[in-house]
């Protein structure tokens, strides 16, 4: 079920210092009033997720003006979807981002261009992007949060969360790539992220 | 405690780094449709994968974006909430319900028009699905799919339909003529396409496939009736090389109930030996 949520005074929020759930909720809260057909909730919600999304995307995909438009489809996405989004499932930032996530591997496992990718891009450090926006304090501490978690991966299990998530490369890839069985990929790539979810304190 | 699977486990691992490649993805997302689960697996697994998405450096779209943005919303329409009549989703030429209110043996006549005027309420299939997947696919494309099967029965109905012996294109025509016809369809893994066709008022359902690979002779496909722990056979079947094929499934078609399809022993099975190649979920009356 779809829970709406009208909040009065959300508009005024999200000064810099807001501590990350609040960014999240604000997400939420704009979402279901997008969900109504407001574009101005839309415009706003626009301000606060394509700068994150088209990162992410540019990060996966590396040609800015693909980028662009993957962007531009899944936000189109949002506003048609918006009616669907079921907040006992997730929150609204991942709804968000997990498909712009899945459209830009898409597009980059399509693409011929993935022949060009290799081992280096994917392993690369998170977050390396050149010609950036400067982040907010609030992202910055998602950012070290994020980066505490990877810390804490083996660093086997961190090349091949990265490669898979970040390279856009698929546990068959990965699993060719580094010249090791499938099932080694598999496990890594589950002991990774359960370290990771614990890490960041996602409740399982 | 957890009933999944070691590979499951890995398998939804994977699933949500996005590392499945398609066939793959597919073949999970069957069994994700049919585990509550498997879905809050994935759900949690996702928070942590958001983050890993929600760290990289954000970078400034160009002002023309969201320009070109906000110019296309007022003209694309947002999907009907998931409560709403979810026929809005096809075109609303609905005809008057006592055109169908009672099926009649004449329906080899009767079916085409009505199936080419009426179209197929969509029931189950895209509200369920983007309830199951609302991470994984647009639902765009499943309504896509949806008009797509209605085009697609009536092309059936209007073609075969006359075609003496074709009992089970009869009762689909009468299936598709019921006043609260439904219709979902689903991929099937390896590429075929599976739709399946109920009536709550008529206690019946029929499952339409397209490009269904051909099994060894001592191998039969096998159609399922699942409604919460119980799983009951409704019919074996094999398939031609065209891959087309309509089945009448046995047994009484309750609304709620998960039809699904296993591959089996040619003299059939009490219960399904393997994992189902799809599953389609209907929508409680």
């Amino acid at each position: 079920m779809l829970v709406l949520v009208h909040p009065d005074s959300e508009a005024t929020t999200a000064p810099a210092e807001a501590p990350p759930t609040a960014h999240a909720d604000e997400a939420t809260a704009l979402l279901s009033r997008v969900a109504t057909g407001d574009q101005r909730a839309f415009s706003e919600l626009y301000d606060l997720i394509a700068p994150r999304m088209l990162g992410l995307v540019r990060h996966v995909l590396k040609d800015h003006a693909q980028s662009e438009e993957v962007v531009q489809e899944v936000l189109l996405e949002v506003w048609q979807t918006a009616t669907r989004f079921d907040p006992n499932k997730g929150k609204a930032v991942t709804w968000m981002l997990t498909m712009a996530h899945r459209r830009a591997i898409d597009r980059v496992r399509s693409a011929q261009a993935s022949r060009d990718r290799d081992t280096r891009i994917g392993i690369r450090d998170l977050g390396r992007d050149v010609d950036t926006v400067s982040e907010s304090a609030e992202i910055s501490i998602e950012h070290k949060r994020v980066e505490k978690a990877m810390a804490r991966l083996s660093d086997l299990q961190r090349q091949a969360v990265e490669l898979a998530y970040y390279g856009g490369y698929t546990q068959s890839e990965v699993a060719e790539m580094l010249g090791i069985p499938l099932g080694t990929v598999k496990t890594r790539l589950r002991d990774g992220l359960i370290r990771l979810r614990t890490e960041l304190g996602v409740a399982s | 405690m957890s009933s999944l699977s070691n590979e499951q486990l890995e398998t939804a691992a994977a699933y949500a780094l996005g590392a499945l490649d398609a066939d793959e993805a597919a073949d999970f997302e069957l069994q994700l449709a049919l585990s509550p689960e498997l879905q809050r697996e994935v759900e949690s697994l996702r928070e942590a994968t958001g983050m890993l998405g929600a760290s990289t450096a954000p970078v400034a779209p160009s002002p023309g974006l969201k320009q070109s943005l906000m110019a296309q919303l007022a003209d694309t329409p947002q999907l009907p909430r998931e409560d709403a009549p979810v026929e809005q989703m096809a075109p609303a030429t609905h005809s008057a319900p006592g055109r169908h209110a009672a099926p009649t043996p004449a329906f080899e006549r009767d079916a085409a028009p009505a199936a080419a005027r009426a179209p197929i309420p969509m029931s189950g299939l895209a509200a369920d699905k983007a309830r199951m997947r609302w991470f994984s696919r647009p639902a765009t494309i499943v309504a896509a799919a949806a008009a797509a099967v209605a085009l697609f029965f009536a092309g059936v109905v209007t073609a075969d339909v006359v075609r003496p012996s074709a009992g089970n294109q009869q009762v689909l025509a009468q299936v598709v003529a019921a006043p609260d016809a439904s219709v979902a369809s689903s991929e099937v893994a390896g590429g075929a396409t599976a739709s399946l066709v109920s009536s709550e008022s008529l206690g019946l359902s029929v499952m339409v496939f397209d490009g269904l690979a051909t099994l060894s002779d001592d191998e039969a496909y096998a159609l399922w009736y699942i409604t919460g722990e119980q799983i009951s056979p409704a019919g074996l079947f094999t398939v031609d090389a065209d891959g087309q094929t309509v089945q009448v499934l046995e047994g009484e078609f309750v609304a709620g109930t998960i039809v699904g399809v296993t591959v089996e022993p040619a003299s059939g099975s009490p219960q399904p030996t393997s994992e189902p190649i799809v599953a389609i979920v209907t929508e409680s009356a």
